[in-house]
C-alpha cells in the first residue's frame, strides 16, 4: 500500500532549523522570503459547490489556529532580530481553496471513512513569496483538510504579526502510508469524552487518521451496546464511565471532521472478564484465581467460545456495537487466548467434546460466525496477529492484521498474504519502562522493558526484510497506548509527541533522519502546548532553542 | 535524629484503615462508622491563634467537603449506605496546644522555618466511635497543622456527598516523623515551571507531609530567579522575561510554602552549572559554551564559574547572600556537583590566577567554598551542599553542613565516615527523569543515564539507615525524590512526579517499621497509595493511576 510518491529527502535536508512542518511533506520547496498575514487574511474556496459544512468548520479552525497559537519560532530571540524583515514583508491576504476533481463533493466526513485503498488525502499547496494570494488544490475534501493542516503549521508570532521567513512554498503531498493511527485503552481505566477530543484534534494535527479505540476488555464495560446494555450497566466502573450511543455518534462525527476514521475494538474471545458481571453464562474461568494461570493480567475470563448460545451472543453484539460506528472496519481482537481457562472450564470441554473439535477448532468456528456476522453488515474484520500466526484460524484476505508481539512477526503475516498494521510492542508500545504495576512484585520492571523513545519509533522501517510485492500489503502503522498505569492524569504527556513520530514515518515513509527531525518535533511539541494539549519537553528550553547545540559531540 | 517509639508500637493494634499516608507511627482504628454532621467545625482552642493555622482550618474545612472521594471498594459509596442511616455523627474537633505551650504560639510557618533539628512536627488525635467530638493535641501549630493533615484522609463522600469515616475509633496516641527532612526537589532551569506549577506541587507536598521543597532554581540552561542586586543575571539570562520568578513571586512561594508546614531550601548551584551567568557576567565564567560541550560538562552548555578569581568569588558570595537573606529557611545550598576539571584546564584566566595564587585548583575550589559559606553563616545559614564536595575534593566543610547524596545510595556511608549531615537525594532510587530514554540529540538508541525508571515500588524499599553504624544513624535528616526537568516541564510535573514521590514521603515519616512493629510492605502500601492517589486527584493534582481501576478496588488481587 506505499503510495509511489518520490521522497524530495534532499530538499527535506536543507531546510533551515526553524521550519516547522510534521510530518514533512513528501515534496516541498521553500525559499527564503518574510511573508506575513494580512490583517484581514481570509481562506476562501471557488468552484465548490454546495461547500461541504465540515469544511467550512476546518476553514474556521485553521483561522483560529493562527490567530490563537501565537508561537514564537523556536530560535535564541525567539525571532525579535526578524522584526525589520516582517514590518517590511508582503502581506498574504488569502488562501484559495479548490477541487481538481469536477464529481459530487463529499465531505471530509464521508471522505474519512471510506475504505483504506479508496483514501484520498494528497493536496497541492502554494504560498507565492510576493503576497500574491496563496493557492490549495486537493481531489478531495479530505486531502483539501490536510492542506489546511499543513498550512495552519507555516506560521510563526512576532509583534501580533503571523509570519514565516521562507516563502514562497510549493508543497505537493500525499501519504506514504493509508493506515495512519493511535490506539487508546479505555477499559483498564476510563477517559471522558473531553479527553478523547483532545486527542482526536492533536491526532488530526499531525494527520493521523485512523482512531483505534480499545473500547472495553476484562476490567470494564464502558460502551453501552444497544440491545446489551446491561453489559455496561454491570460493567462500567460506574454510571459515569460510560460512552452513551449519544456519546459514540458525537465522537464519530468530530473524528470524521477531522479527518479521522474510528476502528472500534470488542477484544473476543479471551480479554472479557467484564461481561462475567451480566452475562456469567458466558464466561469461563470469571475471577479465577490465582490470576496467572487463566489470562495474562487479572481479572481472568474469556467467552465460551464452544458455545453455540455465546457465538451467537457475541455476534449479535459485535453487529450491535458496529452500528455505533461509521468505519468500515471493526476490530474483533483476539489476542491472548489463554488455553487453560477453557481445560478447567468443564462447559466449554463438555462442548468441544460433544462437537469433536479442539480449541483452535472452536475457535475458527467463532471467528468465522462473527466474522461473517460483521461482512454481512459491510464490515471487514480486524484482528491481532494471534489469530493468524497462534490459532491459524481461516481469515479473510481483507482481515487486517495486528502485529503487536514484535515486529519479527510481519514476516510470517505477509508470507501468507495478509495485509499489516503495524502495532509492535517493541517500538510503539507507549506504557512500557515505568515499572511493573502487578501488585506484590516490588522491583519488577514492565513486560515490555525498557520505554520505547521517539527516536526508537522514528528509526522504524515499515519495509524492512519484505519483498515488493510484500511491501503492498503494509497498510501502515500505529502508537498505542495500554493504560493499566495511565488515566487522564497523563495522557497528554505520555502520548505526546511521541506519536507524532509514527504519525511521519508512515506518512513521509521510511528513512526519516532522526537528527533533523528533532527541531521539528520541538516545533510541533510547542505548537500542541499552544492549543492546549500537553506534549512533554524533550530536552531543555535551551536546547529547543538552539538546535543541534545539545546533540552528541555537538 | 530518627525517634524510636518502641512503647507505642506495643499498644497500636494492626491497621485496617486504608486510607492513612504517610502511615502514623502510632494508630489504633475500629470499623465504625461516623458521619461528619452538618454542623461540624472545627474549634481552635488557643489563645491569639495565628493566621495560617486559622486559614488551615478553612481550607480543611474545604477538604472535607470538597474531596467528594468515595471509597475505593467495589460498589464505591453505596456500599456504606444502610449502615450509614443510623450512623453517630461528629459535631467538633478540637485543636489544642500542650499547656506548656499554650504562652509562646508561633505561626505554623515560623515552626516549619526553624532549624531542622528544631521542628516539632508530632500530634496526637482521637476520633471517638461515638461520634461527639474529637481532638488534636500537638506542641507546635505545625504539629496541630500535621494533625489536621491526618483528619481530612479520614472522610469520604456518602452516596450523596456528605464525609463520614468508617474506621471510628481512630486514636493515634503519638504521631511524629522519624526524619526531620522529607522533601521534594525541582529544577526550574532545564524548563520553567510557573508559580502556580509549583504552588500545586507544595500543595501535594503538605498532603503527604513533606516538610521541605528543594528548589534547584538556577542552572546553566536558564537563570530565571530575579535577585534584587543582580537583575542582570535573570534579564539576560532567563529564557524569557515571563519565565521569571520576581522577588515578589519567591516571597509568594516560601510564604504558601511556610504556611503548609514547608521549608524552601534554595540552590543556587556553584561553581559548575552556571555557564548561563555568562550571558550577563562572561568575566566570571570559564569555558563559556565551549565545544564539543562534552570535553567541558556534563550536559550542554559548558560553563563554570571562575573559581580562582577573587573578583568571581566575591561576585558569587554577593550573589548567594542577596538571595539567601530574603529566605526564611536556615538551610542554602551551594551545589558543588559535577566540576568539569578540563574546563578550568583550558581556561587561560583561571591558570594564571591559580599560578599566582600558588594554589592548586582543589585549594582554590576551597577557598571559594569557604568565602560563601562563611557569609551564608553570618546570615545564620547552614549551607548544604551536593556529594562531590564531601567525598571527591578537598574542602574544608564545618560540621554543620548537609551533604546530598546523589551518585549513589551506596556513598552514604562514606559521608557519615566524615561525620557529616546526609539528604538521602540517590539516583538509584529517587531520580524521577530517569527511564525515558536519552535527552541528548542525535544519539537515537541511547537510554538516560539513570536507567532505569525508578518506581514507586523501588523508592519504598529504600532504607534510610543502610550500611550506617547505630552511632551514624542521627547524621541521617531524612531525603527526597527528585525532578530534573531536562525532558519536564508543566504539562508533566504531576504526572511524573505523584503518586511516586509519595513513596519517600512515608520511608521517611513512617520509619522503618508500621503501628504493628513490622517492616514497611509495598503490598500492603499499594491500597493506600491507591487511596492518597485518588485524593489527590479529586483536589486537581494529576497523580497518575498505578493500576487499572479493576485493581483499585481490589485489594490483593491484581497482586502476583
Amino acid at each position: 500500500m506505499l503510495s509511489k510518491v518520490p521522497i524530495a529527502l534532499a530538499v527535506l535536508l536543507s531546510i533551515s532549523p526553524s521550519f516547522a512542518l510534521w510530518p514533512a511533506p513528501r515534496q516541498i520547496t521553500t525559499g527564503s522570503t518574510a511573508l506575513k498575514l494580512s490583517p484581514g487574511f481570509k481562506i476562501t474556496t471557488t468552484g465548490i459547490k454546495n461547500v461541504p459544512s465540515d469544511l467550512t468548520d476546518a476553514i474556521t479552525r485553521t483561522l483560529n489556529f493562527i490567530a490563537n497559537d501565537q508561537l514564537q519560532a523556536l530560535v535564541v530571540d525567539r525571532g525579535a532580530s526578524s522584526a525589520g524583515v516582517v514590518k517590511t514583508a508582503k502581506s498574504l491576504s488569502s488562501l484559495t481553496l479548490s477541487l481538481k476533481s469536477t464529481g459530487t463533493v463529499k465531505s471530509i466526513s464521508e471522505e474519512a471513512i471510506l475504505p483504506l485503498e479508496s483514501r484520498v488525502e494528497g493536496y497541492t499547496l502554494v504560498i507565492p513569496a510576493d503576497g500574491s494570494a496563496a493557492t490549495l488544490q486537493a481531489n478531495s475534501t479530505l486531502g483539501l483538510f490536510r492542506g489546511l493542516t499543513t498550512f495552519g503549521q507555516v506560521w510563526y508570532e512576532l509583534n501580533g504579526n503571523a509570519y514565516t521567513l521562507q516563502a514562497p512554498f510549493h508543497i505537493v503531498d500525499s501519504p506514504a502510508f493509508p493506515y495512519r493511527g493511535f490506539m487508546l485503552d479505555t477499559a483498564r481505566n476510563f477517559f471522558p469524552i473531553s479527553d478523547i477530543k483532545r486527542t482526536l484534534d492533536a491526532m488530526s494535527w499531525v494527520k493521523i487518521n485512523t482512531f483505534h479505540w480499545h473500547v472495553v476488555d476484562s476490567q470494564s464495560f464502558p460502551l453501552v451496546v444497544p440491545g446489551f446494555t446491561e453489559l455496561s450497566a454491570k460493567g462500567a466502573y460506574n454510571a459515569q464511565s460510560t460512552y452513551s450511543p449519544a456519546d459514540v455518534k458525537d465522537l464519530v462525527a468530530y473524528a470524521a471532521a477531522r479527518g479521522i476514521d474510528v476502528i472500534a475494538e470488542i477484544d473476543t474471545p479471551g480479554h472479557t472478564a467484564a461481561i462475567a458481571q451480566s452475562h456469567p453464562e458466558h464466561i469461563a474461568c470469571p475471577d479465577a484465581t490465582p490470576w496467572s494461570q487463566f489470562a495474562n493480567e487479572p481479572p481472568a475470563g474469556q467467552l465460551r467460545l464452544a458455545n453455540p448460545a455465546t457465538v451467537n451472543f457475541t455476534s449479535n453484539l459485535l453487529v450491535s456495537a458496529a452500528s455505533l460506528f461509521q468505519s468500515s472496519y471493526f476490530s474483533t481482537g483476539g489476542d491472548e487466548i489463554n488455553a487453560n481457562c477453557y481445560t478447567s472450564d468443564a462447559q466449554t470441554q463438555a462442548e468441544l467434546s460433544a462437537q469433536g473439535t479442539t480449541v483452535d477448532g472452536a475457535l475458527n468456528t467463532f471467528a468465522q460466525h462473527i466474522h461473517g456476522a460483521l461482512r454481512s453488515v459491510g464490515k471487514t474484520a480486524v484482528v491481532w496477529e494471534e489469530m493468524l500466526l497462534a490459532h491459524s484460524v481461516d481469515l479473510d484476505k481483507s482481515t487486517l492484521v495486528m502485529v503487536w508481539i514484535s515486529s519479527d512477526d510481519v514476516a510470517a503475516v505477509v508470507q501468507q498474504g495478509y495485509k499489516v498494521i503495524h502495532t509492535s510492542s517493541d517500538v510503539f508500545y507507549l506504557d512500557c519502562g515505568a515499572g511493573g504495576w502487578v501488585g506484590q512484585n516490588v522491583l519488577g520492571n514492565s513486560w515490555c522493558d525498557p520505554f520505547k523513545t521517539w527516536q526508537i519509533s522514528y528509526a522504524f522501517d515499515p519495509l524492512a526484510n519484505l519483498t515488493t510485492d510484500q511491501q503492498d500489503l503494509i497498510v501502515g502503522g500505529q502508537h498505542l497506548l495500554w493504560t493499566e498505569q495511565s488515566g487522564p492524569a497523563n495522557l497528554d504527556s505520555i502520548v505526546w509527541p511521541r506519536a507524532a513520530s509514527s504519525a511521519e514515518v508512515f506518512w513521509s515513509g521510511p528513512g526519516g533522519n532522526g537528527d533533523t527531525a528533532l527541531p521539528r518535533l520541538h516545533d510541533i511539541s510547542y505548537r500542541f502546548r499552544q492549543r492546549g494539549v500537553n506534549a512533554i519537553s524533550l530536552q531543555p528550553e535551551w536546547c529547543a532553542l538552539r538546535p543541534g547545540a545539545c546533540d552528541l559531540n555537538a | 535524629m530518627k525517634t524510636d517509639n518502641l512503647l507505642l508500637v506495643l499498644f497500636a493494634v494492626y491497621p485496617v484503615v486504608r486510607a492513612l499516608w504517610p502511615m502514623p507511627r502510632s494508630l489504633q482504628t475500629g470499623t465504625t462508622l461516623v458521619k461528619l454532621s452538618p454542623s461540624f467545625s472545627i474549634e481552635v482552642d488557643v489563645a491569639h491563634p495565628p493566621q495560617d493555622l486559622l486559614d488551615a482550618v478553612s481550607r480543611t474545612n474545604q477538604h472535607l467537603k470538597g474531596d467528594m472521594l468515595q471509597r475505593l471498594i467495589v460498589g464505591r459509596a453505596s456500599s456504606d449506605t444502610a449502615a450509614l442511616v443510623h450512623a453517630p455523627s461528629l459535631t467538633k474537633l478540637s485543636l489544642t496546644l500542650a499547656p506548656a505551650e499554650v504562652t509562646s504560639v508561633k505561626s505554623i510557618m515560623a515552626e516549619a522555618t526553624k532549624d531542622i533539628a528544631s521542628r516539632r512536627e508530632g500530634y496526637s488525635l482521637t476520633l471517638p466511635a461515638s461520634g461527639g467530638a474529637a481532638s488534636i493535641v500537638a506542641n507546635s501549630t505545625l504539629g496541630l497543622f500535621r494533625g489536621l493533615t491526618t483528619f481530612e484522609q479520614l472522610w469520604y463522600a456518602d452516596s450523596a456527598g456528605d464525609p463520614y469515616t468508617y474506621q471510628a475509633p481512630v486514636i493515634i496516641a503519638d504521631d511524629s516523623p522519624a526524619y526531620p527532612y522529607r522533601g521534594f526537589m525541582l529544577d526550574t532551569a532545564r524548563n520553567f515551571f510557573s508559580v502556580s506549577d509549583i504552588k500545586r506541587t507544595l500543595d501535594a507536598m503538605s498532603m503527604v507531609k513533606m516538610s521541605q521543597f528543594h528548589w534547584h532554581v538556577v542552572d546553566s540552561q536558564s537563570f530565571p530567579l530575579s535577585i534584587p542586586d543582580f537583575p542582570e543575571l535573570s534579564q539576560n539570562g532567563a529564557y524569557s522575561s515571563s519565565e521569571v520568578y520576581s522577588s515578589s513571586d519567591v516571597q509568594d512561594i516560601v510564604t504558601y510554602a511556610g504556611t503548609r508546614g514547608i521549608d524552601v531550601l534554595m540552590e543556587i548551584d556553584t561553581p559548575g552549572h552556571t555557564a548561563i551567568i555568562s550571558t550577563s557576567h562572561p568575566e566570571h565564567v570559564a569555558c563559556a559554551q565551549a565545544t564539543p560541550w562534552e570535553n567541558f560538562a556534563n550536559e550542554p552548555p559548558a560553563g563554570q564559574l571562575r573559581l580562582a578569581s577573587a573578583a568571581t568569588t566575591n561576585f558569587t558570595t554577593s550573589l548567594i547572600t542577596s538571595i539567601a537573606k530574603t529566605l526564611p529557611s536556615t538551610l542554602f545550598s551551594t551545589g558543588g556537583d559535577e566540576l568539569n576539571v578540563n574546563c578550568y584546564t583550558q581556561d587561560a584566566q583561571t591558570q594564571a590566577e591559580l599560578d599566582e595564587s600558588g594554589k592548586t585548583l582543589e585549594e582554590a575550589l576551597n577557598t571559594f567554598t569557604q568565602s560563601s559559606h562563611d557569609a551564608l553563616k553570618a546570615l545564620g545559614k547552614t549551607p548544604v551542599v551536593w556529594e562531590e564536595m564531601a567525598l571527591d575534593h578537598n574542602v574544608t566543610l564545618s560540621n554543620s553542613t548537609v551533604i546530598m547524596v546523589w551518585i549513589s545510595s551506596q556513598d552514604a556511608a562514606a559521608v557519615a565516615a566524615k561525620n557529616l549531615r546526609i539528604v538521602h537525594s540517590p539516583s538509584d532510587y529517587f531520580y524521577l527523569d530517569c527511564g525515558a530514554g536519552e535527552w541528548i540529540g542525535n544519539d537515537p538508541a541511547a537510554n538516560s543515564w539513570c536507567d532505569p525508571f525508578k518506581s514507586w515500588q523501588k523508592a519504598y524499599t529504600f532504607d534510610p539507615l543502610a550500611n550506617l553504624t547505630e552511632a551514624q544513624t542521627s547524621l541521617v535528616l531524612g531525603g527526597q525524590q527528585l525532578l530534573w526537568a531536562e525532558q519536564s516541564g508543566p504539562e508533566n510535573l504531576d504526572s511524573i512526579a505523584w503518586p511516586r514521590a509519595a513513596a519517600s514521603a512515608e520511608v521517611f515519616w513512617t520509619g522503618a517499621t508500621l503501628p504493628d512493629g513490622t517492616p514497611l510492605n509495598g503490598t500492603t502500601a499499594l491500597p493506600r497509595l491507591h487511596d492518597v492517589r485518588f485524593r489527590m486527584v479529586q483536589r486537581g493534582i494529576n497523580a497518575i493511576a498505578l493500576q487499572p481501576q479493576w485493581c483499585a478496588l481490589r485489594d490483593g488481587q491484581c497482586n502476583m
